[in-house]
């Protein structure tokens, strides 16, 4: 029972090593990037005008 | 995920009813999308309307037609069709309580439709009080909003029972969000109801004189903005669940797309007052509440950006991408079911970077009320979701009347959302500029006396009117394209793609269909945020107003 249990983590471990998600990493970091630029611009136009 | 493979096809008396929907979508788009030709036309300064046509008339025209037609129509002919593949054909009840949701809609849109054509309505789509329109106006979408309640029930009764056949099973994943979308709708319509058949109709009938003006805009924006996710999360079931499918993937995660969808229940809709930020009456610190529940939203709209691009790296990679963005190229560009789509995501960055800053309530104060905001909705409701709406038709359409997408019309759909894109980009783009300088929305050309400000608009106008006509060709575009899917493109069979979770996913957890616990959680969330504000602006309500009719 408990080498059964043993196998099964392991194979989990492994299908997740493999996944490969860099490109999905840089691109929310390029996602959440641009959404802090607009934000901090309007933002400026904002101390600027009130 | 169960039954979605062994059910290839809908039904073709579902498929009737799915269709009658989409025609009555269609012709909303037609005349809708002509409304909006003839406004940025006006606004550009070099056109009047002949015949006195009034320029608030086409806007409410537009807006009701667009904004409450089209949408919803589409979404239920769709949520109709997806249930029925990934759920089961529909008992003859269901799909009588469906045809009978459909004519009280069509009945309640020709009569709010004849009275913005009689010149009787022009309150425009939001039909904010003390305006006052014809009562056959408001009993006409209060039609709408009953049908879409008996439309949205067929649909729920017809999960149920799959339920009850199924204990301990986890639905479709489709199905699943179809449902958690009408739950949204119908919360949300409460509102809209309680204002229309309560306050407005009464008042426009003469039986009251007056009406509280702030509290018929809260009630109408505790609809209104679940209603833009109401528009939206159609959008996202093609996304997470349809798309994987057509690009030959995988569902990145069900359980992951599931927990998004129940976030978009919890928080759409206690956040009316985000739309009220600058009203007064409305305590500071319940806008702040809201607004802090506004934000909540943006995790759900994270999770789905990263769940696609997941998505879209993992399918690369498995045709042997390399490099950080290899797997971008590998995406099948050639086909509109996808690209149109895509377009529709990319499009919804810049628009949820728009609309954060929108929530923000100070940076509320240089956008409220300018066409930067108008700027915003087509981003996310004319592009998002309009372009992903169209996708879907150029598959959806052909598996319900029998027929294929031919090549050319391929070909045609990717050039629609090309045009799409740069109309788009001309016309918003100037929106969101214009609207930072100062420029009002819902407002005709006026030159304001001459005053230097109004001066610095009109090149943008100009701009506005030229993207308005590339979008207005973009339209004929899918205009074609429809009645070629619908009447005459070839016979044959054409796939409903229904994506499947990656190999050895976990199963969705059950409680994700505990409705006691999320309907529960919604109703604690929405009591929470509106109670308190609400008591306070009934007890220090100003005098009521009496109607206006500027028209």
């Amino acid at each position: 029972m408990a080498k059964t249990e043993f196998n099964t983590k392991k194979k989990i471990k492994v299908e997740h090593h493999e996944s490969d998600l860099r490109g999905t990493l840089a691109s929310v970091f390029l996602l959440g990037f641009f959404i802090i630029v607009t934000w901090v611009s309007v933002w400026m136009l904002f101390l600027d005008r009130f | 995920m169960m039954n979605s493979n062994k059910l290839e096809k809908v039904d073709s008396r579902d498929a009737k009813l799915s269709m009658a929907y989409f025609y009555v979508a269609f012709i909303a788009l037609a005349l809708g999308g002509l409304a909006g030709l003839l406004q940025t036309l006006v606004r550009s300064g070099k056109v009047v309307l002949p015949w006195g046509i009034d320029y608030y008339q086409v806007l409410t025209v537009h807006g009701v037609l667009l904004g409450l037609v089209l949408t919803t129509f589409f979404i239920m002919g769709f949520q109709f069709a997806l249930i029925s593949r990934t759920t089961g054909t529909f008992t003859n009840g269901a799909r009588i309580t469906g045809w009978v949701g459909f004519w009280l809609m069509t009945i309640g849109t020709a009569m709010a439709a004849t009275m913005v054509l009689l010149k009787e309505a022009s309150v425009l789509y939001t039909f904010y009080a003390p305006l006052m329109a014809h009562p056959i106006f408001y009993i006409g979408l209060t039609l709408v909003i009953v049908g879409s309640w008996v439309a949205g029930g067929s649909m729920i009764a017809t999960y149920a029972k799959w339920k009850r056949n199924n204990p301990g099973k986890a639905s479709s994943l489709l199905t699943f969000m179809a449902i958690i979308n009408t739950f949204m709708w119908i919360i949300a319509t409460l509102g809209v109801a309680a204002t229309v058949l309560i306050q407005i109709l009464p008042w426009s009938l003469g039986l009251v004189d007056t009406i509280d003006i702030l509290v018929s805009r809260t009630l109408f924006w505790y609809f209104g903005h679940p209603m833009v996710y109401f528009w939206l999360l159609p959008a996202y079931m093609c996304w997470y669940a349809i798309v994987p499918k057509i690009i030959g993937g995988k569902i990145f995660s069900d359980s992951l797309a599931r927990l998004s969808f129940i976030l978009f229940l919890l928080f759409s809709i206690p956040v009316g007052f985000h739309h009220q930020l600058v009203e007064p009456g409305i305590d500071p610190a319940w806008k702040y509440i809201q607004v802090v529940l506004t934000f909540m939203v943006i995790i759900p709209s994270l999770m789905t950006a990263f769940s696609l691009f997941a998505t879209f790296e993992s399918f690369g990679r498995s045709k042997g991408a390399k490099g950080l963005f290899g797997w971008f190229r590998k995406l099948p560009w050639g086909d509109a079911r996808f690209v149109v789509p895509f377009i529709g995501m990319l499009s919804f960055i810049p628009a949820g970077a728009g609309g954060i800053i929108n929530a923000s309530h100070q940076m509320n104060a240089v956008i409220h009320n300018t066409i930067w905001v108008t700027g915003h909705f087509h981003l996310t409701a004319a592009t998002a979701v309009v372009l992903t709406f169209f996708g879907i038709s150029y598959w959806l359409i052909p598996h319900l009347t029998g027929r294929v997408l031919t090549k050319a019309m391929n070909k045609l759909a990717i050039i629609q959302g090309i045009v799409w894109t740069i109309g788009m980009s001309f016309m918003s783009g100037a929106m969101h500029a214009a609207g930072l300088l100062g420029a009002p929305r819902r407002s005709s050309f006026s030159e304001y006396g001459g005053a230097a400000q109004a001066q610095e608009w009109i090149p943008y106008q100009i701009a506005q009117a030229v993207g308005g006509s590339i979008l207005f060709i973009g339209i004929i575009l899918v205009l074609i394209i429809f009645i070629n899917l619908a009447f005459f493109a070839p016979k044959g069979e054409t796939e409903f793609p229904v994506g499947e979770v990656a190999d050895g996913a976990e199963k969705p957890p059950l409680v994700f269909e505990n409705w006691k616990l999320w309907l529960g959680i919604s109703a604690a969330l929405i009591l929470f945020a509106y109670t308190i504000p609400f008591i306070d602006i009934i007890q220090n309500a100003p005098p009521g107003s009496k109607g206006y009719k500027f028209w």
